[in-house]
């Protein structure tokens, strides 16, 4: 079920998953369509979610975004001023590198795999904040199975010091380790599914990645061109079409409604990026998503040794890493 | 009829744990058959020697992948018509018998060459070379699909039009003087239904055993048709129960396994072999099975898993290896009380899907296979009610010969 609508607000707005946002001219979504993506965002009892790019929009604008209870995601350092502040806000940080402080509840940092490892010490810093840390990995497709124990070895160290954070009485949310630890059930993107995204040519995508995709006429399966590269699914005037919906939801991807890796993102273009189909993760996303399984287990145990914590949740030991390796035993 | 049917070698191979590799040697066919999902056929599309050696190294030297990792390899080769090359073909296979002694491979003495030609050329000296000296690891189908004027509807030459039955007919003794077993592929479309029945005998009474016989998957049926189809598969039914050809003549047609429900968690398998089946074309590039090359597709870009230099990206091999009946159906075909038996084409699937996908199912043939079956149930009654008042069903269940369904 539709939860969220997202609004880019701009071809440039800030990138905040696995997708570089390749698009670098400007190109403002009209104040109309903004309008009217309000409006069904309303009827379809959606919450919104803006995305911002990295300057400040013109002041109609402003009126318009706050007519209509939201989220904000944008830049760091490049908070949208709209004159009106939530108390209770929500909103999300972006930073494609560590910074320093974090002055919103939610970052969203986005660092390919070499950055994160390089800067693991500075990443850690973050954990006290009180936001919720979002680590994005911005080249899964480039993982290896020679760089699993890097990843396995850098999680395990985050591991010590979010203990000692619990310890201290702290409670610190980090995706990559505590949202397991939470979860009893699959929680991942549900692009297409729990929320679509509104482009500034009035156009709905499953996802940002989609749009980009499009605007760029970059082929979403690499070497493989397609007659189309018109990724939308539906438009402001006509409402939603996604063909196929059915694939994009858990209990149509033979791999990941078996797996119990529920923090995983999931990223449908991600998945079709590297298996050419939405339905079907990569070993790379797999793998990944099993070390970090695995970590938000050991951290679990280690935390229930202090004392109780999350009786209900069970994390099984497992033997592999990658669910397609033992597919026949589903 | 007191003929014993042999059990096609093929048939064995196919249902052991074999890998099975194609070579696309070329795009070209002497024939431009009406029904041919091959869309991108052409005579400039041949393989290089060195594209299929190296194809084969890529091979051999992952004997121990997963991915290669059966008992025995079908070498299948496969066109347009692949006689066309005998001399690549000869080549190829020379070097890979080389090779696996060489290697000491597994495979040593546990091959197929596997082959489905058009028949035209099969009594030329190159051809009848090379099935002489690889007859022991042979296996060869010619189609042909019934009588002249079923079969030169469709399948007539380019350019001429001209219909290629005599040119193939006149192949059909050598064939089963070499193989005596051999069955052949007959394909159905809307406007063959009319002549299925006086094909099927026909064939028979050319000495084809065997008669493997499919509709088509794409989206060519007209209103109507299943009904005609059921009319013609009931009067086949007739004529080979009455005629007493059901003792040692077969025809896939006909089949006890098909037509009942199917529960989706015991029966939940995938139909295709698609991604367990390797594809090699001419420009080297390697596909889950040769139905997602680009000659193949009429509406979607070719699924490339890989090229010869590359090797395979097992990325693009995952939802293949993924796949299962339900989650690629539409809820009519899970409820479906005569599910059982009704195929599908993955690469139809791919081609004729909204999306970029393999999950989803074609079902232009549901009709089709809902007649079928309603003429599969009256064979099945009138046969065995026949058996039973001759006394003679217990006999019949001793020998009768199970024709497995054609899965690719």
């Amino acid at each position: 079920m539709l939860q969220y609508l997202v609004i880019l607000l701009n071809n440039t707005s800030v990138a905040y998953c696995h997708a570089d946002n390749p698009l670098k001219e400007c190109s403002l979504m009209p104040l109309e369509t903004l309008k009217k993506g309000i409006l069904f965002g309303m009827k379809q009892n959606l919450m919104i979610q803006y995305v911002f790019p990295n300057y400040e929009l013109p002041k109609e604008y402003a009126k318009v975004i706050e007519s209509i209870d939201n989220v904000k995601i944008y830049p760091i350092g490049c908070k949208p001023v709209t004159g009106i502040e939530d108390g209770n806000n929500a909103d999300v940080e972006v930073a494609n590198e560590v910074p320093e402080k974090v002055e919103a509840k939610n970052l969203v940092l986005r660092l390919a795999f070499s950055e994160m490892l390089a800067n693991k010490d500075e990443i850690a810093k973050l954990f006290a904040s009180g936001a919720r840390i979002n680590l994005c990995i911005t080249d899964v497709e480039r993982f290896t199975d020679g760089q699993i124990e890097a990843y396995k070895q850098v999680l395990n160290e985050w591991d010590a010091i979010l203990l000692n954070l619990y310890k201290q009485g702290q409670s610190p949310q980090f995706n990559l380790l505590s949202d397991r630890m939470m979860l009893e059930k699959m929680h991942n993107c549900e692009a297409g599914v729990s929320n679509i995204t509104l482009a500034p040519n009035g156009k709905f995508y499953l996802c940002p990645a989609f749009y980009y995709d499009e605007q760029t006429k970059v082929d979403n399966q690499l070497n493989h061109h397609q007659p189309t590269s018109d990724n939308a699914v539906g438009d402001l005037e006509n409402g939603l079409d996604i063909p196929n919906l059915q694939l994009l939801k858990l209990d149509h991807a033979p791999l990941c409604r078996n797996c119990d890796a529920y923090q995983c993102r999931r990223c449908l273009w991600l998945n079709r990026r590297l298996t050419w189909d939405l339905n079907t993760p990569s070993r790379q996303q797999c793998v990944m998503a099993h070390i970090e399984r695995n970590a938000s287990r050991a951290l679990l145990n280690d935390i229930r040794k202090i004392g109780e914590f999350m009786p209900e949740i069970d994390i099984k030991e497992i033997n592999y890493l990658d669910p397609f390796e033992v597919r026949k035993e589903f | 009829m007191s003929i014993k049917i042999k059990e096609r070698q093929y048939n064995v191979w196919r249902e052991g744990n074999a890998k099975n590799i194609t070579f696309i040697v070329t795009k070209d066919c002497q024939l431009a058959c009406k029904y041919c999902y091959l869309v991108g056929k052409n005579v400039k599309e041949r393989m290089p020697w060195e594209v299929a050696k190296t194809f084969i190294d890529y091979v051999l030297d992952h004997e121990t992948d997963p991915d290669f990792a059966y008992e025995s390899v079908v070498w299948d080769f496969i066109g347009g018509e692949p006689f066309l090359e005998i001399e690549l073909i000869d080549k190829i296979c020379d070097y890979i018998k080389v090779e696996l002694y060489r290697r000491n491979h597994h495979w040593f003495n546990s091959y197929r060459f596997s082959f489905s030609t058009n028949g035209i050329n099969y009594h030329e000296k190159a051809v009848q070379d090379f099935i002489k000296k690889n007859r022991d690891h042979l296996s060869i189908g010619i189609t042909i699909d019934g009588t002249e004027k079923k079969h030169d509807l469709n399948r007539v030459y380019k350019i001429t039009e001209k219909g290629s039955y005599q040119d193939v007919v006149k192949n059909i003794p050598l064939w089963l003087e070499q193989f005596p077993g051999g069955g052949t592929k007959v394909t159905i479309s809307s406007a063959d239904i009319p002549y299925i029945t006086e094909s099927v005998l026909h064939l028979y009474s050319l000495g084809i055993h065997e008669v493997n016989i499919n509709v088509v998957f794409e989206d060519v049926w007209q209103e109507g048709d299943d009904l005609k189809f059921e009319e013609q598969l009931m009067q086949l039914a007739d004529a080979i129960i009455d005629d007493g050809y059901y003792q040692d003549y077969a025809c896939s047609f006909f089949s006890e396994h098909i037509g009942k429900p199917m529960d989706p968690e015991r029966d939940n398998q995938n139909w295709c072999g698609a991604g367990k089946m390797l594809s090699v074309d001419a420009a080297g590039n390697l596909y889950p099975c040769t139905r997602f090359a680009q000659y193949s597709l009429r509406d979607k870009e070719a699924w490339t898993i890989g090229n010869i230099h590359d090797g395979i990206d097992k990325n693009k091999l995952r939802p293949f290896l993924t796949l299962d009946r339900t989650t690629q159906s539409p809820q009519k075909c899970i409820e479906c009380e005569v599910a059982s038996g009704c195929a599908w084409c993955q690469g139809e699937n791919f081609d004729a899907a909204q999306t970029h996908t393999v999950f989803e199912r074609a079902t232009a043939i549901c009709l089709m296979h809902k007649a079928r079956v309603r003429a599969n149930n009256y064979y099945w009654n009138k046969l065995y009610r026949k058996l039973e008042l001759e006394d003679l069903r217990e006999q019949y269940e001793a020998n009768k010969r199970e024709v497995k369904p054609e899965i690719c």
